[in-house]
């Protein structure tokens, strides 16, 4: 689904990802850890378009197209979701405003006629009660005044509207206590099928308890320096990054 | 001959009055309002075809009476060479009174707009709130918007803020609904119709939709 070989990418002119290589299979959740400034979150960046980071060698490679030529809006209508580690707040627009527009520009894309209103009510409600997504929310402008745990739990609802197949939670875990982490996490379990993939970033081995990994990857100083299975992270949390110096 | 052009009016004590001027050019009204009276003015600026229009407004407001209230809203969508000036001068002469003043621009192409906004609370004017705001944002980088707002304030007992604000659409949030599918121009959209909204819902539910249709038409 997703190849990435031999990333660099920078902002500001600053080179942060160096060399990065990452091959990513239908039906597979890769857990992506490692210290600050490793890179995590621009690797996210750059695979969702942010104009602020400049990918200077390598490619992408998503669902046999060439990522790194599309636009944001068009990578996001294929099929790439970004659970946000900072959801923005937009004043004066609804969510449910925000949504209707969101899933019709994808239906566009695919050759699609919008949503009847009736239908798209419908799809709401059910994604709702999946998510565990209260009734107010939606109608309020999006993320304006939603609590932490009400932010990521807006997050894996728009994610669940869009069914995306690549989806990337970008440290979903920061900002929650137990009982919203576990809610979030079983949003993204609901949503897992053969079709689908996640990479999820994270600094703690507690999520990665909820969403199970196929592979554990450390990203470090804008490479992948080891990669291994769910045990990884245990061995991360009691170990540390220790070994990356030696 | 200038005075000449200048509408006078006055609300009576007790007497409610709304008025809406759409892409009024060279308008210059004083109203001055005596006790209880209520006084709503809607001024807007935005004209598809007329892509040269220059707007000129001035509303002078003087509370003379207790108990006042005073709502100023304004707005300019402006394109191509289009230019929008407006004075607002608002004056709380007797106490107890209250006003607001809500003033949004967003100016593209190589538009130029200038709010000037005086609000002054005299000496007799106690327990006077006063509240004025004014946000710009600027889609080009030819477009020019000046802004001067001035509050004197001469009684010691009041409530007053004044703001004003000019910069670009907000980045991450363009850059969060393209993530979720939603082209730059939509988003745009968006972002522009939620900014307006604090003065469209304003509006009775008529005027509204056409508002909301010719600012859909301009985008």
């Amino acid at each position: 689904m997703l190849e990435i070989k031999n990333l660099h990418a920078s902002i500001a002119g600053k080179e942060i990802l160096k060399g990065l290589n990452l091959t990513i299979n239908e039906g597979e959740v890769h857990a992506i850890m490692g210290p600050n400034g490793a890179g995590k979150s621009t690797l996210s960046n750059v695979l969702t378009g942010h104009p602020a980071y400049t990918v200077t060698e390598g490619e992408i490679i998503f669902r046999g197209k060439n990522l790194l030529e599309m636009t944001p809006e068009v990578r996001a209508r294929e099929g790439i979701f970004l659970s946000f580690q900072y959801p923005v707040e937009i004043p004066g627009v609804s969510v449910v405003n925000f949504m209707r527009t969101a899933v019709n520009e994808k239906r566009q894309h695919e050759g699609k006629e919008p949503l009847k209103a009736t239908d798209f009510l419908k799809l709401m409600r059910e994604k709702k009660a999946l998510v565990g997504m209260d009734n107010k929310l939606t109608n309020r402008s999006v993320n304006e005044g939603f609590s932490g745990g009400e932010k990521k739990r807006n997050e894996i609802f728009q994610m669940a509207m869009l069914e995306p197949c690549l989806s990337i939670l970008d440290e979903t875990d920061s900002g929650l206590d137990i009982d919203a982490l576990r809610i979030v996490a079983e949003g993204v379990n609901a949503l897992k099928t053969p079709k689908t993939a996640s990479i999820v970033i994270t600094h703690y081995q507690r999520l990665l308890d909820y969403i199970v990994p196929d592979f554990v990857h450390v990203l470090a100083n804008g490479k992948i320096v080891r990669t291994g299975g769910k045990e990884l992270a245990l061995e991360l949390e009691a170990n540390g990054y220790a070994f990356l110096n030696n | 001959m200038l005075n000449s052009s200048i509408q006078h009016i006055t609300l009576s004590i007790g007497e409610k009055r709304e008025l809406v001027f759409l892409n009024e050019s060279d308008m210059d009204w004083h109203i001055v309002q005596e006790a209880d009276s209520f006084l709503r003015v809607h001024i807007l600026f935005l004209s598809e075809n007329d892509v040269t229009a220059q707007w000129q407004s001035k509303l002078f407001v003087e509370q003379n009476g207790a108990n006042c209230r005073t709502e100023i809203y304004a707005m300019g969508l402006l394109h191509d060479t289009q230019q929008a000036h407006l004075l607002t001068r608002v004056y709380h002469n007797i106490g107890g009174g209250y006003s607001s003043q809500i003033l949004k621009f967003v100016l593209n192409d190589q538009t130029k707009g200038s709010f000037r906004g005086e609000l002054k609370i005299l000496p007799n004017a106690q327990q006077t709130e006063a509240y004025q705001t004014n946000r710009n944002i600027l889609l080009s980088r030819q477009a020019d918007m000046l802004t001067e707002p001035q509050l004197e304030i001469y009684a010691d007992d009041v409530k007053a803020s004044h703001g004003a604000t000019t910069g670009q659409l907000d980045e991450s949030a363009l850059f969060y609904m393209q993530q979720r599918c939603i082209s730059r121009d939509t988003a745009t959209k968006l972002l522009l119709e939620a900014f307006f909204n604090e003065v469209i819902s304003t509006l009775s539910d008529e005027q509204q939709e056409q508002i909301r249709e010719t600012i859909h038409r301009i985008l």
